[in-house]
This record gives structure tokens, C-alpha cells and sequence, in this order.
């Protein structure tokens, strides 16, 4: 009689990047003792010399597409992968690449840096879900090592992890931090901006710079009335609203608004 | 007519590095006639997108040029902007940053060390082996990475990327006694440091070097083994103040490549522990001390392999240094400390300058009358050794007989790695191109 082999599979990640700054590679390398018992690492060039760029249960990517390349690769990681997490605000926002290119022409940029004459492949920053199909978008800059491996485990038992989008303000106020954007006036951004940092710079006192990305249907333009109504100039409020890849569209009816005018200045 | 014997080597993507890159080294009748040192990370255009922006908003879009050194980054912008405000940092706050510093030092350097190049001489060929089969390393980068990360997290707020630091100040002072946790977190490290300096310092490099190259290092503004200051020294023998920096760094583009290429006075220059420890070796105090003075560097040779064990060293020296600005923060009186600066009261151009994990950081812009960035220029430790990296490739390679042997190549890598490059951080200045 034929005996039935059973092995168990452990499944497998791959950590690839595109453009960024590679802070995400960093919280997994942080957490590596404690994803290693449950998977198995095919591909890691950040880390490992000898990868495997097969089919793949989870691909983590971090990082934005900013060129041909990028974007090459990404789609060759789809192919390959049953579930594609989307890593840190460059992959599912853009991150600051993205806010340079919602103000600034891209190709005029490179040509600023570069010179008239320079072939340097560029396309304006972009957010992995606008090329593939992204299954899990987990945000942050860097992004939360809880949040990480809570998303990890969710993906190996076989479901969709749940990642609040609330604005930050939520987790200030269960800290009890006086607000300082109401009592201090400094220009925070937690009313638009995602949770999940643990509200770390209104807990030292410094203004939120929105590095999360936006958070479910952010009120841009009650946002950028408060602001202005504190006496900070509009050229400033929205290029500090745009600065961490919040998309274009947000901010439609805030630049077409001839309602929108700056007041006078009651800072003082 | 003899037939030209052409032979190509190739390393189509680096592994083990920050960010994306390859080399390409051609070789015609036994000599080399291209070395490249391919860049493919994408751009970013660092020193445009920070234009329109407001001054104190800089350091933290500025530290997401790299993630590992973005406490780096932090503190170049910041004291770029109090150079034009006029500010000078009392010690306290000095102290402060010092230490967030050598949390950054400490943490970069354990993650190059242990994770991406001890792998070479260990043997370990991917992740899962060297957590298991070399598990004391593993164990020792853990502890080490940590204490990096907690120290950058008691001042900064996070392992990186850090919300405290401020133009003109923190946001918020943490408190002496909060930090005393750390010294005994310091204290497990120094063994683990010691025993990674200590194979170091026994190998043998895999390639040689045949000729010596430009150090170039910022003077402590302190009598300690510092990373702060506002004068450049180069083993040439001059010294420049960092204002100056682009009359003594020249950027260039080269037609075969992809990078532009930072020289020294017009010679391909190096940064990085290597240079510190060549340009200021004499500050070393202790443990470090007794083993810079056991090593090969010491005694005067510069093969870019050291520069691993100079990191080493270098780490060794920041746990001693921690401990000690952990005490002399204790021992402050509660003052008046400076608050961050967020009026619109400075204006004009400005430098600020600060030694990396990887070598000198220059930071430099101009500020309008509303305090909006009008320029910006970055130049970073990366792509000041990109010159002499090739120049290393070029002299190895020339002086092997048989090219093709496949020693040569992971020597290779192994060299490259050795420089610590982090492409995340040259790209903004690095021209891409794919063949």
C-alpha cells in the first residue's frame, strides 16, 4: 500500500525594495529573531547573498516606483507571489519623492540636478497599488514593528490583517497630551494623518509632519483653515500637507477654493 | 595580427549593501581599461524637493535621504540652519546630540559589520545559516543593534528617522535618570564588540592595495574622538573650513558613469572610520586604543578592508564615550533649555557638516526673509569614496594574473562592501542608466 509523505510546508517571504530609504528593511532585520522560526526567506539581497527570486507565498516591498526599473521589477514580483504587502509609506503613499512630484515637474527636476542634456530615465513617484495589485498596504515611515508582525501572523493563519486608518489624534488623546495645535498653535497635522506611530511627536511636544500618510477621508481643507486661521501662509500649509505623498486629489477643491483666502494673521 | 584577448567581469547586483548597485570592470589584453561602479537606485532629487519648505520642517524630510544614518541627516540640516541663525548649542543640549549620534554610530556599524560583511569571512551564505550555524554573531549584532536603537529612541523618539531633534533644540529633555538604563544595556555590549574587533583584527585581507589613498575627516570641536566639527582634514596635508566645501570637493561627471564623482583637491579621496581613525587615531582612549594600536592601520597600511574593523573599533570607543556623557548629564543642574526655533527670524546661507557611520555628511542651504528654503546642496560619504572604490577595483584587478578566476570576484564584492556604501544616500546626486 502506497504511504501518503507528509511534510509540512513552511511558507516563504521575499523582502525586495525600490526606491526609498531602506528604513523598512531595517524594522524587519530588527524583527528577524522573531519572524525566523515561522518562515523561510527565499529572496533578501539587503541581507543575504544567495536568493531564491521564485514563486513566493508573501512579498513585503517597500519603497516607491520611481523609474522604468522599478517598475519592471515589481511586476515580475506579482508574478511571482500569493499575497503583496505593501511596506511603509514610499510603497503605499510615495513619501516625500511623491510630495517633491505633486509640486514640482519631474523631468524639470532631473533637469535642474542633471543638466539639459542628461538621459536619466525618471517618472514621477508612485505608489505601488497604482502599477499591481497590492493585498496588504501597511504604512509608517518607518513602519511599526507590532504592526509588522501582527501583519505577518495574520498572512500565515490565512487572513487579511485589520489596519486602522483613524486619524493620529486618537492615539494623542488616549495619551492625555494637551493638543498642541489648539493650546500652542504649532502646525500639527494628526486630524489628516494615520494612526499608528503611537503619536510620538505630539508626545514630545512637536508638531505632527504627517509622515503615515493620510488618514481615512482626511478633511484637507478644515485642515488647512485651521492653519491658516493661526496665521501660517497657504503656500506653506500646502506644501506641508503634500510633504508625505498625500495624493493630488485631496487637495483639489482646497487649490480651486476662492473661498479660501489667508485671513489676517492672530497668531499674536 | 594578434587578436585582442577581451574579458569582461561582471557583478550585476551587490548584495549585502544599502541600496542597488553593480560593477563592470573590462579588461583588454591583461589590462583594465573600464572600471564602473553602477548606481540603479532611483532618484529622489533630495536638494529640490526640500525647496518651498520651511526651515525647521528640513531635518525630517531630510532624514529620509537613508534610514540608517537619518539621525545623520537630522543633525546636518540642523546645524547647517543654526549656522545662518546664529545659534550655538549650549553643552547640554551638544551632549544630547552627541549621544543620539553614537546610538546611530553603534547601530550602523553593528548591522555592517555583522550582517553585511562578516558573512564573507564566516561563510555564511544566507540569513537563516548565520542566525543558526553562527549564532554568537548573531546574537552579538542583536545585542549591539539594540543598544543603538534604544539610545537613538531615548533621545530621538525612534531607532531612526528621529521627531525630538529640532533646530535650536528638543522638543523635549529627557530626563538624566531615564537614560541610567541604558549604561548597563552599554555594558553587555562591550564584550560582543570586542570579540568581532579581536577576529577582525586577525584576518588577512582577501585583495590587496597598492596605493594609498586621500583621508579626509572633519576636526573634533571637542578634545574627544568626536564626530562633530567644522573644519575638514586631509591626510595631504591641509585643512579647510567646511564653508569651503565646494572649493575643496569637486563634483564631476564622468562620461562612462552613472555617479558623479566627488574628489578631493582633485584626488579621489576616502571617508569613513578608516580616514578618522588615520586623520585621529590619537583620541582613542582605552580598549579601542590598545587595539588600533595592535592593527595593521596602525602600522600604516590602508587597505580598504580595515575600514571593518575600523568600524569596530570605532564602536567600542562610542560604548565608553556613551557611558561617560550618560554620567555628565546626570551630574547638570535643571536649567533654561533652548527651545526649538519655528519663527520665521532666520535668513541667508549656511553649512553644516557631520561625520556619518560612512564618512563627512555636508549639508548646506539659503533661507529667505520668511524662512522658506530657497537652494539646497547635499553632499554625501557615499559618493566622496566612489572614485577611490574604482580605483581599488582597477589596481586589484590589475595586478591578479588570471581574471577569470572566481576568487576574484567575491574579493571583490568583499572589498566593495568594505566602503559600507549606502546607494540610498548617493542617489540623489547619482546619474542612472540601465544597458
Amino acid at each position: 500500500m502506497p504511504t501518503v509523505k507528509m511534510t509540512k510546508t513552511i511558507p516563504t517571504i521575499s523582502v525586495y525594495s525600490l526606491t526609498g530609504c531602506a528604513g523598512e528593511l531595517l524594522v524587519i532585520l530588527e524583527n528577524l529573531n522573531k519572524m525566523l522560526p515561522y518562515v523561510r526567506i527565499l529572496s533578501f539581497p539587503f541581507a543575504q547573498s544567495t536568493n531564491d527570486d521564485g514563486p513566493v507565498d508573501i512579498a513585503f516591498i517597500e519603497g516607491s516606483v520611481s523609474n522604468p526599473h522599478d517598475l519592471e521589477r515589481l511586476v515580475s514580483i506579482r508574478r511571482r507571489c500569493k499575497m503583496l504587502v505593501a511596506l511603509g509609506n514610499c510603497a503605499v503613499w510615495g513619501c516625500v519623492q511623491k510630495g517633491a512630484c505633486s509640486r514640482f515637474d519631474a523631468e524639470q527636476m532631473r533637469n535642474q540636478v542633471y543638466g539639459e542634456q542628461s538621459t536619466i530615465e525618471v517618472m514621477p513617484a508612485s505608489r505601488v497599488e497604482d502599477h499591481v495589485k497590492v493585498d496588504v498596504k501597511l504604512s509608517g515611515c518607518p513602519i511599526d514593528s507590532t504592526q509588522l508582525l501582527a501583519v505577518t501572523a495574520s498572512l500565515l493563519k490565512d487572513h487579511l490583517p485589520y489596519i486602522p486608518q483613524k486619524p493620529v489624534c486618537l492615539e494623542c488623546k488616549l495619551k492625555e497630551n494637551p493638543c498642541i495645535l489648539i493650546e500652542q498653535n504649532l502646525p500639527c497635522l494628526g486630524p489628516v494623518t494615520a494612526t499608528g506611530c503611537g503619536a510620538l511627536c505630539p508626545s514630545v511636544g512637536a508638531p505632527c509632519y504627517g509622515c503615515w500618510g493620510p488618514s481615512e477621508e482626511p478633511q484637507m481643507e478644515a485642515m488647512a483653515q485651521v492653519l491658516l486661521e493661526k496665521g501660517y501662509r497657504l503656500n506653506e500649509v500646502l506644501t506641508r500637507l503634500q510633504a508625505f505623498g498625500a495624493p493630488t486629489e485631496l487637495f483639489s477643491r482646497l487649490t480651486s477654493s476662492q473661498a479660501l483666502v489667508n485671513p489676517p494673521d492672530r497668531s499674536n | 595580427m594578434e587578436e585582442k584577448i577581451r574579458k569582461t567581469i561582471e557583478l550585476p547586483e551587490i548584495t549585502r549593501i544599502e541600496g542597488h548597485a553593480a560593477v563592470h570592470v573590462e579588461i583588454e589584453n591583461g589590462l583594465v581599461t573600464s572600471v564602473q561602479l553602477e548606481v540603479f537606485e532611483g532618484t529622489r532629487f533630495f536638494e529640490r524637493l526640500v525647496i518651498g519648505h520651511q526651515f525647521y520642517e528640513i531635518p525630517h524630510i531630510t532624514s529620509r535621504v537613508c534610514a540608517i544614518c537619518s539621525t545623520g541627516h537630522v543633525l546636518a540640516a540642523i546645524f547647517a540652519q543654526e549656522a545662518i541663525a546664529g545659534f550655538v548649542q549650549p553643552e547640554r543640549l551638544r551632549l544630547f546630540r552627541e549621544l543620539i549620534h553614537l546610538g546611530m554610530i553603534i547601530e550602523s556599524h553593528a548591522t555592517h559589520i555583522f550582517a553585511l560583511a562578516l558573512p564573507d569571512f564566516v561563510g555564511a551564505k544566507d540569513l537563516v545559516e548565520f542566525a543558526t550555524k553562527h549564532k554568537q554573531y548573531f546574537d552579538s549584532w542583536t545585542k549591539l543593534r539594540a543598544a543603538g536603537a534604544a539610545i537613538q529612541t531615548a533621545v530621538g523618539g525612534r531607532p531612526f528617522h528621529p521627531v525630538n531633534l529640532q533646530v535650536g533644540g528638543l522638543s523635549q529633555y529627557p530626563e538624566a535618570n531615564d537614560l541610567l538604563a541604558l549604561k548597563r544595556q552599554i555594558e553587555d555590549c562591550k564584550m560582543p564588540a570586542f570579540d568581532v574587533a579581536e577576529f577582525l583584527l586577525g584576518l588577512t585581507p582577501p585583495v590587496a592595495r597598492t596605493s594609498s589613498p586621500s583621508f579626509v575627516a572633519l576636526i573634533p570641536d571637542s578634545s574627544e574622538y568626536g564626530y562633530f566639527g567644522s573644519v575638514a582634514l586631509s591626510s595631504d596635508g591641509w585643512e579647510a573650513p567646511v564653508t569651503d566645501y565646494k572649493q575643496y570637493l569637486q563634483e564631476e561627471t564622468v562620461a562612462y558613469s552613472h555617479a558623479k564623482r566627488t574628489t578631493a583637491r582633485g584626488k579621489d579621496m576616502m571617508v569613513g572610520s578608516m580616514a578618522r581613525l588615520f586623520l585621529h587615531g590619537n583620541r582613542l582612549t582605552g580598549v579601542a586604543k590598545k587595539l588600533y594600536a595592535r592593527s595593521a592601520m596602525a602600522a600604516g597600511d590602508t587597505n580598504s578592508i580595515w575600514n571593518n574593523l575600523g568600524q569596530a573599533i570605532e564602536v567600542i570607543q562610542a560604548l565608553d564615550r556613551v557611558g561617560e556623557i550618560i554620567d555628565r548629564l546626570a551630574s547638570f543642574q535643571k536649567s533654561q533649555e533652548p527651545r526649538p526655533l519655528t519663527s520665521a527670524s532666520i535668513e541667508g546661507l549656511g553649512v553644516g557638516a557631520v561625520e556619518c557611520p560612512r564618512g563627512t555628511l555636508y549639508h548646506a542651504y539659503e533661507i529667505d526673509d520668511a524662512g522658506t528654503i530657497l537652494a539646497a546642496d547635499m553632499i554625501t560619504p557615499s559618493v566622496q569614496n566612489t572614485g577611490r572604490i574604482e580605483l581599488d577595483i582597477r589596481e586589484v584587478v590589475a595586478a591578479i594574473a588570471d581574471p577569470s578566476e572566481p576568487s576574484l570576484q567575491s574579493g571583490l564584492e568583499t572589498l566593495v562592501r568594505a566602503y559600507d556604501p549606502c546607494n540610498t544616500c548617493a542617489t540623489h546626486m547619482v546619474k542612472v542608466s540601465y544597458r
